[in-house]
Formats: C-alpha cells, sequence, structure tokens
C-alpha cells in the first residue's frame, strides 16, 4: 500500500486535539490550579481552529481515502470546536463547585470532540463507527463523572447500555451492507447500488439496521429513551455538550451515510426520515410540556429539534441539507447559552427546577434577557437566528413538494412556545425567594455572551452565512 | 469450506439471542454479556463475506480486530460504571435503578 496518501498537514486539526488531551492529563498531575486545564484547552481548541485553515476549501482523500477532508467535514469542524470552546468557558466554575476531577473531565471532553471530527471526516464506514465509539466512551464516563451523585452514575448506565446495544445494531448493519456490496467505502457502496445490488432485500435489512443505530445517536423518536435520563443526570455542562456536539455528529454521520452511500435507496428513506421526523418532534414538543426540571424540559426540547432537523433528510434535496447544516449552527449556540444560564442558576445555590428561577430577571437581568432570547429563537420567532433556521428547513420542505410536512412543523413550533414560556413567565412574573443578585463569573458571561451575539446575528444577517452553507452542502 | 448462508444464519441466530437478552436480562453484567453475543455475531458476518467476497484482502477481518478491540474498551467502561453502582448499593439490577423519571 503506498504512503503517498500520508498528509500530516490535513490531519493537524485532529493532531492538535489529541495533543492536546494528552497534555491535559499530564498537567493535571502536576498543577493544584485546575484553571490552567482550561486556559491549556482552550488554546488547543484555538489551534485546532487555526490549523483548520490552511485545508480550507481543498477536497482531498488521504491516508488511503480513510480521511476526507473536505468543505462539509470543515463546517462541521468549526460547529465542534466552537461547541468545545463554550463547554469548556461553561465548565469552569462547575467542575471547581462539584469538586469533578478536573484532568479527567477536560480531556475526556478534548478526546470525545476528536471523536466527533472522525464521524464527520470519513467516507469509510469502519472510521465513523470507529469516531462514534470515540464520542461514546468518552461520554459514558463524561456523563458519570458526578459519582457521589446518584443520578449521574445513573443516567452513565443507563447510557452506556443502550448506547453500545444500539452500536452493536449499527455494526450488523455495516456488516450486511459490507458483504452485499462488497466494500466500506461509501462511494463504492454507492456505485455497488447503482449496479444492481439496491434490490437486493439484504440490503435494504442493513440500511435499515444503520438507519436505527445512527437515529438512536441523534434521539429521534421512537429511539430516544435514553436521552432524557442521560441529559438530566449528567453533569449540566456535558448536557450542553452532547446535545449539540455528539447530535451534530450523528447528523453528520448520518448525511454522509445516506447521501453519499446510499442515495440508491433514497425513496425508502426519505419517507422513513418524514415519518421519523413529525414523530420525533411531535413527541418532544407534546412531552416537554408536562416537564418540571429545566434539564429535562431542555432534552425533551433537544429531542424536539432533532425532529426539525430530520426534515432535511426527509427532503434529500441540496437546499434541505444546507437548512439542517444552518439549523445546527445555530441550535449549538443558542443550546450552550441556554445551559450556561441554567448553570448559573444551578451554581448560584437553587436547584435545576424550573421554579428556581423565580425572579431570575431582578436578581440577574442580563442573564435572565439572554435566556428569554435563547427561547426566543429555540422558539422561531424573528429576528432570532433560530427563525432563519426553522425558515430555511421550511422553504426546503415546500420547494420538495412536502407541504403537508412544512404544515406539521409550523403546528409544532405553535406547540412548543408555552413551555418555552413558562419558564420566561417563572423569570419574569414570579418574586424571587431570594433577591439577592446572582453572582456571575466572567467565565459564563462570556459564553452568555458569544452565544448571544451570534444567536442574534445570525437573526440579522443570515445571508452570508446561509450562502456559505449552501455552498458547502452543494458539495457534499 | 462451510458454506455462506450457514455462517450468515448463525450470526442472525446469535445476534437475535443478544437482542434478546438485552431487551430481558434485569442484571447489568448480564445485559453487558448479551451486547458482546451481538458484537461477536457482527464479527462473524464480517469475517464469513470477507472470506467469500475478497479472500485475498483483509478488509472484513480488520474490521472484526477493531471490533473486538473497541467492545473491549467499552466493557472496561462499562465495568467501572458497574463498579460504582456497586458500591453504593448491593445489587445492579437495573430496575431498581430508578432515580430518573418524570
Amino acid at each position: 500500500m503506498a504512503v503517498t496518501g500520508m498528509n500530516f498537514t490535513l490531519l493537524l486539526p485532529e493532531l492538535i486535539l489529541v495533543a492536546t488531551g494528552i497534555l491535559l492529563v499530564l498537567l493535571d498531575l502536576f498543577t493544584e490550579q485546575k484553571r490552567v486545564l482550561v486556559y491549556a484547552g482552550l488554546a488547543g481548541v484555538l489551534a485546532s481552529l487555526l490549523a483548520l485553515i490552511p485545508g480550507f476549501g481543498t477536497t482531498a482523500s488521504i491516508w488511503a481515502d480513510m480521511i476526507q477532508v473536505d468543505s462539509l467535514a470543515g463546517f462541521f469542524k468549526i460547529v465542534f470546536l466552537a461547541v468545545t470552546a463554550l463547554a469548556l468557558l461553561v465548565s469552569l466554575e462547575y467542575v471547581e463547585r462539584r469538586q469533578i476531577q478536573a484532568g479527567e473531565f477536560y480531556a475526556l471532553l478534548i478526546f470525545a470532540t476528536v471523536g466527533m471530527f472522525l464521524m464527520a471526516s470519513s467516507l469509510n464506514l469502519l472510521v465513523i463507527y470507529l469516531g462514534l465509539e470515540l464520542v461514546a466512551i468518552a461520554s459514558y464516563a463524561l456523563v458519570g463523572l458526578l459519582k457521589q451523585d446518584g443520578r449521574s452514575v445513573e443516567a452513565s448506565i443507563k447510557y452506556l447500555l443502550v448506547s453500545s446495544a444500539t452500536s452493536a445494531v449499527f455494526l450488523f448493519g455495516i456488516s450486511l451492507v459490507y458483504g452485499t456490496t462488497g466494500s466500506l467505502a461509501l462511494p463504492q457502496i454507492a456505485q455497488a447500488l447503482a449496479a444492481g445490488a439496491a434490490s437486493q432485500p439484504v440490503l435494504f435489512a442493513g440500511m435499515l439496521f444503520l438507519l436505527a443505530g445512527l437515529a438512536f445517536k441523534v434521539a429521534a423518536f421512537p429511539f430516544h429513551m435514553w436521552a432524557p435520563d442521560t441529559y438530566e443526570g449528567s453533569p449540566t455542562p456535558i448536557s450542553a455538550f452532547l446535545i449539540t456536539g455528539a447530535e451534530a455528529a450523528g447528523f453528520a454521520a448520518l448525511l454522509r451515510v445516506f447521501l453519499v452511500g446510499l442515495p440508491g435507496l433514497a425513496d425508502a428513506w426519505t419517507t422513513i426520515f418524514a415519518a421519523l421526523s413529525v414523530l420525533t418532534m411531535t413527541y418532544g414538543n407534546v412531552t416537554a410540556i408536562s416537564q418540571t426540571k429545566i434539564k429535562r424540559l431542555m432534552a425533551y426540547s433537544a429531542i424536539a429539534q432533532a425532529g426539525y432537523v430530520l426534515v432535511g433528510l426527509a427532503v434529500a434535496t441540496g437546499q434541505g441539507t444546507a437548512a439542517m447544516l444552518y439549523y445546527l449552527l445555530v441550535y449549538a449556540f443558542m443550546t450552550v447559552g441556554a445551559f450556561a444560564v441554567i448553570i448559573l442558576v444551578a451554581n448560584s445555590g437553587a436547584g435545576e427546577e424550573i421554579s428556581d428561577f423565580r425572579g431570575l430577571s431582578q436578581r440577574s437581568p442580563f442573564f435572565a434577557w439572554a435566556l428569554v432570547i435563547y427561547f426566543l429563537s429555540l422558539i422561531g420567532i424573528p429576528p432570532t437566528a433560530g427563525f432563519f433556521g426553522k425558515l430555511n428547513l421550511f422553504s426546503a420542505a415546500i420547494a420538495a413538494d412536502m407541504t403537508w410536512l412544512a404544515v406539521v412543523m409550523v403546528i409544532n413550533s405553535v406547540i412548543s412556545a408555552p413551555y418555552y414560556f413558562k419558564v420566561i413567565r417563572t423569570m419574569f412574573l414570579e418574586e424571587a425567594a431570594e433577591a439577592e443578585p446572582v453572582r456571575a463569573p466572567a467565565s459564563l458571561t462570556w459564553a452568555t455572551a458569544i452565544t448571544l451575539v451570534v444567536t442574534i446575528l445570525l437573526g440579522l444577517v443570515p445571508d452570508q452565512v446561509y450562502s456559505w452553507v449552501r455552498l458547502v452542502a452543494g458539495a457534499l | 469450506m462451510v458454506p455462506l448462508p450457514y455462517v450468515l444464519g448463525l450470526a442472525a441466530l446469535l445476534f437475535s439471542l443478544g437482542l434478546y437478552g438485552v431487551l430481558t436480562q434485569r442484571n447489568a453484567v448480564r445485559i453487558l454479556m448479551a451486547i458482546e453475543l451481538m458484537l461477536n455475531s457482527v464479527n462473524l458476518n464480517l469475517v464469513g463475506f470477507a472470506r467469500y467476497l475478497e479472500p485475498d484482502r483483509p478488509g472484513g477481518q480488520l474490521f472484526a480486530i477493531f471490533v473486538m478491540t473497541v467492545a473491549a474498551a467499552e466493557v472496561a467502561v462499562a465495568l467501572a460504571i458497574i463498579l460504582v453502582i456497586a458500591h453504593r448499593r448491593d445489587d445492579v439490577d437495573i430496575d431498581k435503578i430508578n432515580l430518573l423519571k418524570w
């Protein structure tokens, strides 16, 4: 096998992250100042972002076609790095307060990001599987790091058992697809499909297994049952990280596997994705209404949002893909922002019930208003970024002659409004139990300010970013 | 040489057994064992297909080795978490692990 494919420059972002992760483990041994780890982690993320620049716009298949460097991978890597940087920022105070082992926490966070990178930047099922497992194994440990809290450990074991069982299902799908098409590389699989393998029932079964396996990763109904427990029990910054980053990585893998590898079966899987999308958004929104815990509410809201994003796969057009990418980008920022406020409230001594948000508008007006903007964006009210995200998905559905799906989306947005407004009402209309202002650490203020600016900017000037994601989607 | 359908049939049987175990067992360690069965059925599939599809290239076998390695890592983390639970309480019956619900 030729070694001409060894191109380290294009792999530099991943290599820097791995080095950062190892460095964090070592640094943890030598310093009592655990804040240093966050700064080192942020520096690593920034270096990785800079290392992305040389490879930007190039399309190359390196390392014996195992790693694909293209604009889609570039887009997702930027999203993952942004999520990781924000997760590091919001963790700073949280990790100190809960006495989590800082070295393990930050290093695993970085390693999970490497896994997400691999999921988004490969056209080979083996590497996609390895990336998926790297994310999963790192997150099992991250979810359970609050060892003194029974709920965290419980969330961890539930996540682990369900996720490894579904990984086995995903693998079984891979083995069937490999057996019927003779290849693990998605482009070759697509060729075999075009050459007539599409009619084989075994291949169809393999496609279903792949779909079920990945639907678990993005918490689509009826494969969602692990999500609320996991997101509620895990350390709050990890909930934010998994809901945004791991879910985006799941969608990246879905896009690669289905649009690149299995376009020959598009008739079948678009129907399935349309059904999943409707069920997922409706289930998420309806169940969220009755929640009393803020993290569980965000978990069901995340399920509903995954349903919206699935619309892009149901239409399976370039426009649909672009709308998905735009929504995932917007979603990452608004959700991490909302979790920053949740962490602030939890750190101030109150708990994680919705009633703990009473009177937040007096105790900390900036964060209360920030949460209002994130929630308006999650509902999809202009001029926030979430509005344009939904509008893009909506018009993609109409352009693909699936007006009914667009209508379901709009109805769901209306259903979703009450539970977000319930939190807003609690913050603004109910008196706080204690009136003293909430002390906001600089890290949380920064994370909130950054996400707030992005959420508003992507709503006010969406065109530049949208034309970029159109390009990215076109190159898929 | 064993015909391919035999290999695939055995793999499918193992996979179903594993899935049945995952769905019916209540002890966390037993569920892990059932998941291992599912993974091994995948390995059997991969190796069987590789033998017939591309006997001169190691694609499928290579994948099977990766699956085993990852499974070992997964079990290591799983047992660590189960140990934490076992320290907190005496059994690892997942029906009794029920702090999180709405």
